[in-house]
């Protein structure tokens, strides 16, 4: 195991400040298919998918160190579980405001401040403005250039490229593959789906996702803004900023601000409809569907909402569902 | 409403009233004065002076809520109450209306009637109990929704969706991690805007505003006295304040401090503890976790069946120090950062483990309230700190709203094999 390596889990994580302070940031899928080896220590009434990043911990595969983001319920309690099982590793649990205003971005700036102590700390350095310069444009770069891969690519191999990118591996070193063509466009709205699950059954049910609004997929790399500044504290403000900027995930109070996003991007993909997929026991988006289905249904926007229990081994029961979703947005 | 304690008050208003239930009812002066005269009359026999006490404040507070005599402010569990008496606003807690709606066992045509809007089967029965009452028009309307980032996410989440049915803000407070004494004055500021907004609303200058805080702290202070005594009285042996009763005192603690009713409510059950004294029979002695079912169940029996008494429950002790009146906002920021339900599950274990050790508990029983991320994902934590205490712990899953989804044959089997072992 790579001592060097950060495990990350959600999509707040700075991964900027982990590669500043020497660390390889690496974010985990965890195992879809064994999540039951974390069952004794977190209920199976929570997120599967941090039930499956614990499985994979269990089996001694992912490195140990890790970041959490306090942005919910399943998250805080990965964290409780991961740091009574590995009390040896380094583990930080970053707090992540609601609020996206002037407030969330200084409580934001004090979290990634504390979380840089505690990176310097452990790795036993500084970390000098020109280490944050760096890997902030290390970061941007890596964000363009999963732009320029993913022009034209759509459902299982956007998703992958997109998780491919979030492990740090730049695009341009990804095996060319734009994925199925043809399908029904659609926008895939929800939290983090399978790539090898419920995306790949939606492409092979003949669905076309020119858009996955997830945060394995599109939604880490909307925010525009350049993170600037001379020293290390302003640089910090600037990055909270950038993170806050992001299409928002449905735990945020910007609500508004998300389904306006996500209407103005099922304008701009030409996806004919949208799929609102979410993990199960997730009560960010459990709770934010009946929101997001009133102002879709208001804008004429056609909806068909799924559910994901990440290994999505069921999913051909939902062919039916599918199919007479994407013949109705297909004839219009 | 200690919702256990007002059973019989319940199914009174229940039998006189179901047949005709409809939003409009808890809007007619004649209903408030029907359940006002249900209250003062012999079908109300509280086991204790100070529940009247609560009884009477929460149907005024919820009968002016509903005729519109003053702003309400709904809020979540951990919201302290001082700033909302203290800004001449109305409480109104509608987690605590789902456990109303239970006890009355009328819970579950809400619970579908929020499933119907959309809202999931695993979300928390509380939550989609509350959101049904709302949909169909049964709840206060609110002027305001103030909502803190714990316990758990369900609150914060379900009152963003209330805010657009009632078209009206929604002020989500961010309280910060454990040990972030750098943010405190940020959390200071966002109670100040909470209680600028509602002095907006009540029409309250900033001195009356000072002033009603500094008055509601005051009181908060004094309650907190009080309920310090009733815990003393509750760890001497065999005090027969039972948990059964007990824990339906945690709308007082979350609803009542800052308020006349809070002072007076403790203070009654404090020296009604001291005059009875402890005469209750020797029995096991047990914690219990989280929340009971609010509806009518056997737990209770089992319980007693083997002579055993509840002596603590998590939810209703004192967490906080005495707050400075003169400093309210950073007073209060205190009150609600030190909450044992703020922040990693290892901060509530430690809770649990003090209890179980001040109160010389025998052994624990947790209830996981199904679609409860907060309880049920951190009771493997807790069980493991407590049973390193040497407290053995026994988990049950269940619901405390959705009677449907009550197993009884299970618990009792389970309920009853742990008390044997405890012997």
């Amino acid at each position: 195991m790579d001592e060097r390596e950060m495990s990350w889990f959600c999509a707040y994580t700075p991964v900027e400040l982990l590669a500043a302070a020497g660390f390889r940031p690496v974010r985990r899928f965890g195992y879809p298919h064994g999540l039951e080896a974390a069952d004794t220590y977190l209920h199976p009434a929570l997120c599967p998918y941090v039930r499956a990043c614990l499985a994979e911990a269990l089996n001694g595969d992912a490195p140990r160190h890790a970041v959490f983001v306090n942005c919910c319920d399943g998250m805080r309690r990965l964290h409780d579980a991961w740091g009574d099982l590995f009390p040896g590793s380094f583990s930080f649990l970053l707090d992540l405001p609601r609020n996206p205003g002037g407030r969330g971005r200084e409580i934001l700036k004090l979290e990634f401040h504390r979380l840089l102590r505690a990176l310097e700390e452990y790795a036993g350095l500084t970390v000098e403005a020109e280490d944050l310069h760096r890997a902030c444009r290390e970061s941007s770069e890596l964000r363009l250039s999963y732009i320029r891969a993913a022009e034209g690519k759509a459902g299982v191999a956007r998703v992958e490229l997109a998780q491919e990118t979030q492990e740090y591996r730049f695009p341009l070193e990804v095996e060319e593959n734009r994925g199925k063509e043809g399908g029904v466009p659609v926008l895939l709205t929800g939290n983090l789906l399978n790539p090898r699950g419920l995306v790949a059954f939606l492409e092979r049910a003949g669905a076309r996702v020119v858009w996955a609004d997830l945060c394995n997929g599109d939604r880490p790399f909307t925010a525009e803004s350049p993170v600037e500044g001379e020293d290390v504290p302003r640089m910090l403000e600037s990055l909270a900023a950038h993170y806050l900027e992001r299409h928002p995930c449905a735990r945020m109070a910007d609500g508004e601000r998300r389904y306006r996003l996500l209407a103005e991007r099922f304008k701009a993909s030409g996806a004919r409809g949208v799929i609102y997929a979410s993990l199960k026991f997730c009560d960010s988006y459990l709770y934010d569907f009946p929101r997001l289905e009133v102002r879709l249904r208001r804008e004429g926007i056609p909806l068909l909402r799924l559910e994901s229990d990440y290994a999505d081994g069921h999913a051909g029961q939902l062919l039916t569902r599918v199919e007479a979703f994407l013949e109705m947005i297909a004839g219009d | 409403m200690t919702v256990e304690n007002e059973g019989g008050l319940l199914e009174a208003i229940r039998d006189r009233y179901l047949e005709k239930l409809s939003p409009e009812i808890f809007r007619s002066r004649l209903f408030w004065k029907t359940v006002e005269g249900l209250a003062r009359s012999p079908l109300n026999r509280p086991q204790w002076k100070a529940d009247r006490v609560s009884l009477t404040h929460f149907i005024r507070v919820t009968r002016d809520a509903y005729l519109g005599k003053a702003p309400v402010v709904w809020c979540n569990l951990l919201v302290p109450s001082e700033l909302i008496h203290g800004l001449g606003c109305l409480p109104f807690y509608p987690e605590m209306a789902a456990a109303v709606t239970a006890s009355a066992g009328l819970a579950p045509r809400f619970i579908d009637r929020a499933v119907e809007e959309g809202f999931s089967n695993d979300a928390c029965s509380y939550h989609r109990c509350l959101l049904g009452c709302a949909v169909e028009g049964f709840l206060p309307k609110p002027d305001l929704l103030l909502s803190v980032n714990y316990p758990c996410d369900s609150a914060v989440l379900s009152f963003a969706f209330l805010s657009e049915l009632y078209g009206v803000p929604h002020l989500e407070v961010d309280v910060p991690l454990p040990g972030r004494e750098e943010q405190l004055p940020l959390l200071a500021g966002q109670l100040e805007e909470a209680a600028s907004l509602m002095a907006g609303i009540s029409g309250r200058r900033r001195e009356g505003m000072m002033q009603g805080l500094a008055e509601a702290i005051e009181l908060s202070n004094r309650a907190l006295e009080y309920l310090h005594r009733v815990e003393e009285m509750r760890k001497r042996e065999d005090c027969i304040l039972d948990g059964r009763d007990a824990m339906g005192n945690l709308s007082v603690l979350a609803g009542c401090m800052g308020s006349e009713a809070g002072v007076e409510f403790y203070r009654l059950l404090a020296e009604e503890l001291e005059e009875r004294g402890c005469r209750g029979p020797q029995s096991l002695r047990l914690m219990w976790m989280h929340l009971k079912p609010w509806y009518a169940q056997s737990i209770f029996h089992i319980l007693e069946k083997y002579g055993a008494r509840l002596v603590c429950e998590e939810y209703t002790h004192a967490t906080w120090e005495p707050m400075d009146p003169g400093d309210p906002f950073a007073s209060l920021a205190l009150k609600l950062e030190s909450h044992f339900l703020v922040g990693p599950a290892e901060r509530r274990a430690a809770h649990l483990a003090r209890l179980a050790e001040e109160y010389r508990v025998d052994g624990a029983i947790h209830f996981n309230h199904w679609g409860c991320r907060q309880s049920c994902g951190g009771a493997p934590l807790v069980k493991k700190a407590l049973q390193e205490k040497g407290v053995p712990v026994l988990i049950i899953d269940g619901d405390c709203v959705d009677q449907r989804e009550y197993q009884e044959g299970q618990i009792s089997t389970r309920l009853e094999a742990f008390l044997e072992s405890l012997g």
